[in-house]
């Protein structure tokens, strides 16, 4: 429950923050401190309450076929509608996942997720900005952000999250669950520790997409490491897929390119001098 | 010139470590204000007072002279030398303070942060640690920081920083600029804002490594933008380089895979079907 003594207190102590940055009292934000991680057995499905592929995503009838000829794709050995082969970003919500290990930062007028992976980086504004007029899209998108002190006791425990602006192309999670390619995703998030143990974060988050019939909520849960060995997760080291035009090829072990589907053609090797074939 | 002020030192180092001992306590007002965005105010050459490439009058051995000059010889005939960012690798240390993207720093109390738009962040320990024993290499390295109020007026200027540990292939710059293969390079910084402009940062930087004859200093100069815009640089979103084996081809416009240098053979394609060929 939401105390508003509390609420208007710390609202007033956020607006002195937000003009001062040279006066960040860390005593009034939770300490989320340290490396989060995914639970040790959770997969990277988008749902993790679910097994991978049963998600029961509430798609649009558009956009379950969509996810079906994906599925269809990917069981071929194509990529489907999962655009990370490439290494471009996860892109958001998908990047809440978590893949790799990700660190929060607080500040007064902002507060930095950094993720492990693919120089993911979200900015939360929480200094009561608007949103910004004709800002570029990203896969991150703008995120405005506010603190709350829900239960009253003079510091804050929730951060409520609005991410907007976002650019495609973007999936939930490998298996390819598409969000709509008008790019139109809104995602609502409540980030909060757990009431029993401050080592688990967790993250509700909401998307509103035009590729679901309804907004879809799910709850992410993430465990502190408090000692963080910090590793960089590169994906173009090591990215076997080569993709040319619209076909996905893989790169063998010794080198040579492959076909990634049974049967696939090669690449047309049109611009080279055909004494060279 | 800079000097350091031991009284200053001394009540500072007494605050620091009251500071690291207790992170819900962190004093910004003991810091200095690096907030905003800085970008670089010269070229994308290393040396930004020298011109790029062979102008840089690097101190290279020998041996990585004859490299670099490989290397240059390779760009001139459409390859990419030894410049292994055209596949979408980190630049690492020390090339990552070129800055070819605006930076970011985040001051916490054991911590500072440097953001880049285009790579992964650096952690600059400043809680007194030791160095890590046998530490996983990264591109960026592994950064411990000492902050220091060489100008004895209660408040740190200048942030010294040295890095080891870090992971190959890098260079300097982008005409491939060798750094030693064996990856022991040690760079120390030396951060402060200009004594008569605060809205320009420097950064002396010098690198010790195998491929130079003596330790190289050079100085990066950051211009401060206060009302920063932030983008995404995601370098695998519109790349145009692909690498096959040890070949690196282009991807033409329309789609098609061509030749990076002239007279360049096509890829081995003995893993396709010869009927598909």
């Amino acid at each position: 429950m939401r105390s508003p003594i509390g609420s208007i207190a710390l609202a007033a102590a956020m607006i002195f923050a937000a003009t001062s940055t040279q006066a960040f009292d860390e005593t009034k934000y939770p300490d989320w401190s340290g490396q989060w991680r995914r639970p040790a057995g959770v997969g990277n499905q988008w749902d993790t309450s679910k097994p991978p592929r049963q998600g029961q995503a509430p798609l649009t009838a558009e956009y379950q076929a969509i996810y079906e000829a994906n599925l269809k794709d990917q069981a071929a050995g194509g990529q489907g509608t999962d655009p990370t082969y490439t290494c471009i970003p996860d892109g958001m919500p998908r990047a809440m996942n978590v893949i790799f290990p990700m660190e929060i930062v607080i500040q007064p007028n902002i507060t930095h997720i950094m993720i492990e992976y693919l120089s993911m980086l979200r900015r939360i504004y929480t200094d009561a900005r608007d949103w910004p007029k004709n800002a570029e899209p990203s896969f991150m998108g703008y995120s405005i952000g506010r603190w709350i002190d829900e239960d009253g006791r003079g510091r804050y425990d929730v951060l409520e999250v609005e991410t907007r602006n976002l650019k495609g192309p973007r999936s939930f999670d490998a298996s390819g669950i598409p969000l709509h390619a008008d790019n139109q995703t809104v995602v609502k998030e409540r980030i909060y520790l757990d009431k029993v143990d401050s080592n688990v974060l967790h993250d509700e988050v909401t998307t509103i997409d035009n590729a679901l019939t309804r907004p879809w909520t799910v709850t992410k849960n993430y465990h502190r490491e408090r000692k963080a060995v910090w590793v960089e997760a590169i994906c173009a080291e090591g990215n076997q897929h080569v993709r040319i035009g619209t076909e996905n090829y893989m790169l063998s072990a010794d080198g040579y390119l492959m076909p990634a589907k049974k049967d696939q053609a090669p690449p047309d090797l049109r611009y080279f001098k055909q004494t060279r074939k | 010139m800079l000097y350091r002020n031991s009284i200053g030192v001394v009540v500072l180092a007494a605050v620091f470590v009251t500071a690291v001992a207790n992170a819900r306590a962190h004093d910004e007002t003991k810091y200095p204000d690096w907030s905003g965005q800085w970008l670089r105010t010269g070229g994308i050459q290393w040396d930004p007072s020298k011109p790029i490439g062979r102008g840089q009058q690097a101190p290279l051995t020998p041996e990585y002279q004859a490299i670099f000059e490989a290397s240059l010889a390779d760009q001139t005939a459409g390859g990419v030398g030894n410049d292994a960012r055209y596949s979408c690798f980190p630049v690492g240390m020390p090339r990552l303070m070129s800055v070819i993207f605006p930076m970011e720093f985040i001051f916490a109390p054991k911590i500072t942060y440097v953001l880049f738009e285009n790579n992964m962040p650096r952690r600059i320990y400043t809680d007194g640690r030791s160095w890590p024993k046998d530490p996983e290499p990264t591109f960026a390295g592994y950064s411990i920081g000492k902050w220091i109020d060489e100008d004895g007026d209660s408040r740190f200027d200048v942030l010294e920083v040295e890095t080891r540990y870090m992971k190959g292939p890098r260079t300097f710059e982008g005409t491939g600029l060798p750094l030693h293969k064996d990856n022991q390079t040690v760079v120390k910084e030396k951060f402060y804002l200009d004594k008569s402009n605060a809205d320009i940062l420097h950064d002396e930087i010098t690198t010790i490594d195998h491929a130079l004859t003596r330790p190289w200093t050079v100085t990066k100069n950051f211009r401060r933008e206060r009302s920063p815009s932030w983008l995404e640089n995601d370098c695998s979103e519109d790349n145009h380089h692909i690498t096959i084996g040890k070949e690196n081809y282009f991807l033409s416009a329309d789609g098609y895979l061509m030749p990076a240098k002239k007279g360049q053979a096509p890829p081995d394609l003995r893993y396709f079907k010869q009927s598909l060929r």
